[in-house]
């Protein structure tokens, strides 16, 4: 695989999903998509694809419920919105209808994280908990918007339901060449090399690592950037893999610390007895965050690149 | 329409069903939910041995009618109307319900139970699940229908009425709601909890066209199967089936006590009596 963070591209998260469900439409008959009075980015999917296309209204939990149903049918719906009302207002739907069913629905929202200026109500800072305490549920991050489209195409094949957490969704950085990453499900990405530290990450802070691990590439210290693109199931070998060979670990993370990947990662090593030498999250503190740009308010609260440059200094 | 062999043939299978019922509260150690149970014992009787299209033997035919059963906690009442069609076998459901590893426990679950069209259990979710199903038969040109028997207790849940907005909205005469109407829930009636009525006029407010109808009448609830609209309407219909909880058995009729239940071996024996003398079969 290749990073090409380094280039500054960026993209928008919304258009690819917006496009690749255009696109995987025509290939599946049997594909449909389910929104709550959301998916601009679906302009082109519902001209063509009307049949398939169901917007309940602002109503999560009916659209959650539809999916089930359609997805009882032999249909394989995506239902597109906004995470914090997905993962919250409709949790209960995507339990019981969907994840105690086992039902093929792919959740697909955008917000996930400290990304903008809409407050609280709007950002989704407890989404990755409620995901991974379902069962049967695979839960997905997306870092880079070319990750989309791939994602979503391989989604067709899994069985159960799949929850895709967005950033912001509409200007993200590009950080891997598209078409050179063979996304596996289940399976972190190393995207920067190094044997000092581990900083493990997702989602819309993973470019924050990156920069954060090349600077102190030219100060001389090796950072490994794992990007744990899967948060259910988790990638145990490689986290168990980078704890022996690194010690010291961090997780970054655009969602509440105490209840994301930070807590599943300890998890992993103190079931598996492998213990780091040190051990640092940063991510959103028990805090409803004010207003403000994601970059603003990843620094007021402590997990943007600089923090995170601080946090790996103070362990070595 | 339906003859009156066929009526009275439906009502043998209600007899039946309700008998098995109090069998089943009285030996299982836990409670079943009898009184919503007994409710709806003729509108399930005339679902699965009348009106609706299904096979015992190919429970996934493409062609068959759809039911989701919102009110899940009623599970053993669709159990026992499924069996007496041919879909399991009673004595299974007698002597397994509840139990370890049954496929049969107080809330249906599809995984355990395939026959089951959908798990149900948590109130005011089935109506949406239908509106997905309904859609998808429309989308695929089929011309099933699918039925969602709710109680009057869950259309609360906000989900209902999210879910009867969009089915007017996306025009699914293809789906058929009932409303077991039986005024009571788990604590107290529906009315001193919270105001229902008008009741009718919510529906109909919602897009929806309604019927309403003695529930416990064999012959009402089937004429009122029997003027479903056809598929292809585009607006739903509601069949509100106004009923009474514990129907059949006289101390638990219109009683707040009996929404869900074990009897002991006296009360059983008495059940017993209530419903065959209710359907002229006793001595007394």
């Amino acid at each position: 695989m290749a990073v090409i963070y380094n280039e500054g591209k960026r993209a928008s998260g919304r258009k690819a999903a917006g496009n690749a469900l255009y696109d995987m439409a025509g290939k599946y008959d049997n594909l449909w998509v389910v929104v709550a009075d959301t998916g601009g980015a679906l302009g082109a999917y519902k001209k063509e694809y009307k049949g398939r296309f169901l917007d309940v209204g602002i109503a999560e939990q009916a659209a959650l419920g539809a999916a089930a149903g359609l997805a009882l049918e032999g249909n394989i719906p995506f239902v597109f919105g906004m995470l914090p009302f997905l993962a919250l207002r409709s949790a209960e739907q995507l339990r019981t209808a969907i994840c105690y069913q086992n039902l093929p629905v792919r959740i697909i929202g955008t917000g996930g994280g400290l990304v903008g200026p809409t407050g609280s109500t709007h950002l989704s800072m407890e989404d990755i908990a409620v995901a991974k305490s379902m069962v049967n549920l695979t839960v997905i991050a997306i870092s880079d918007p070319n990750m989309v489209k791939p994602i979503l195409e391989k989604s067709m094949a899994h069985p159960g339901p799949i929850f895709i957490r967005l950033g912001y969704g509409a200007d993200d950085p590009v950080l891997y060449d598209p078409g050179s990453v063979d996304y596996m499900i289940g399976k972190g990405l190393t995207i920067h090399e190094g044997n000092d530290v581990t900083i493990f990450t997702y989602g819309a802070v993973t470019f924050e690592a990156l920069e954060a691990a090349e600077t102190l590439k030219n100060e001389g210290v090796g950072v490994r950037v794992i990007d744990m693109f899967t948060l259910k199931p988790l990638d145990k070998e490689l986290i168990v893999k980078a704890v022996k060979e690194t010690g010291k670990i961090v997780v970054l993370e655009d969602h509440l610390m105490s209840c994301g990947l930070a807590n599943s990662i300890a998890d992993v090593c103190v079931e598996s007895g492998v213990y780091p030498r040190a051990f640092k999250r940063l991510g959103i503190p028990e805090v409803y965050a004010g207003f403000g740009a994601g970059k603003e308010l990843r620094k007021k609260y402590g997990y943007d690149t600089a923090a995170t440059l601080a946090a790996v200094k103070e362990m070595l | 329409m339906a003859d009156k062999q066929t009526i009275d043939s439906l009502k043998e299978k209600a007899y039946e069903m309700r008998k098995m019922l109090v069998e089943l509260c009285c030996d299982y150690t836990g409670n079943i939910h009898i009184g919503g149970d007994l409710s709806m014992t003729e509108m399930l009787i005339a679902l699965y041995h009348y009106a609706m299209n299904v096979d015992p033997k190919d429970i996934k035919m493409p062609t068959r009618d759809r039911f989701i059963l919102s009110k899940g906690h009623g599970a053993a009442g669709m159990y026992i109307a499924m069996a007496l069609r041919g879909f399991f076998d009673y004595d299974t459901i007698f002597k397994t319900y509840g139990k370890l590893d049954s496929a049969f426990g107080m809330h249906p679950c599809k995984v355990q139970l395939p026959g089951v069209e959908s798990s149900s259990g948590s109130l005011g979710q089935g109506l949406a699940i239908a509106v997905g199903m309904a859609a998808s038969a429309r989308q695929k040109g089929q011309k099933h229908r699918v039925y969602c028997l709710m109680g009057d207790g869950e259309t609360c849940e906000g989900e209902v009425w999210e879910a009867a907005l969009s089915t007017s909205s996306f025009g699914l005469g293809n789906l058929v709601g009932i409303v077991d109407r039986n005024k009571l829930m788990m604590t107290n009636t529906t009315e001193d909890n919270i105001v229902m009525e008008p009741y009718a006029d919510k529906w109909r407010a919602f897009g929806w066209d309604v019927v309403e109808f003695d529930g416990n009448d064999m012959e009402q609830v089937v004429a009122a199967l029997d003027n479903v609209p056809d598929t292809g309407s585009s607006k739903p219909v509601v069949l509100l089936s106004h009923t009474v909880k514990g129907k059949g058995v006289s101390f638990m009729e219109n009683t707040i006590g009996w929404h869900a239940g074990s009897l002991n071996t006296e009360q059983a024996e008495k059940a017993l009596l209530d419903i065959e003398e209710s359907y002229g079969r006793g001595n007394a």
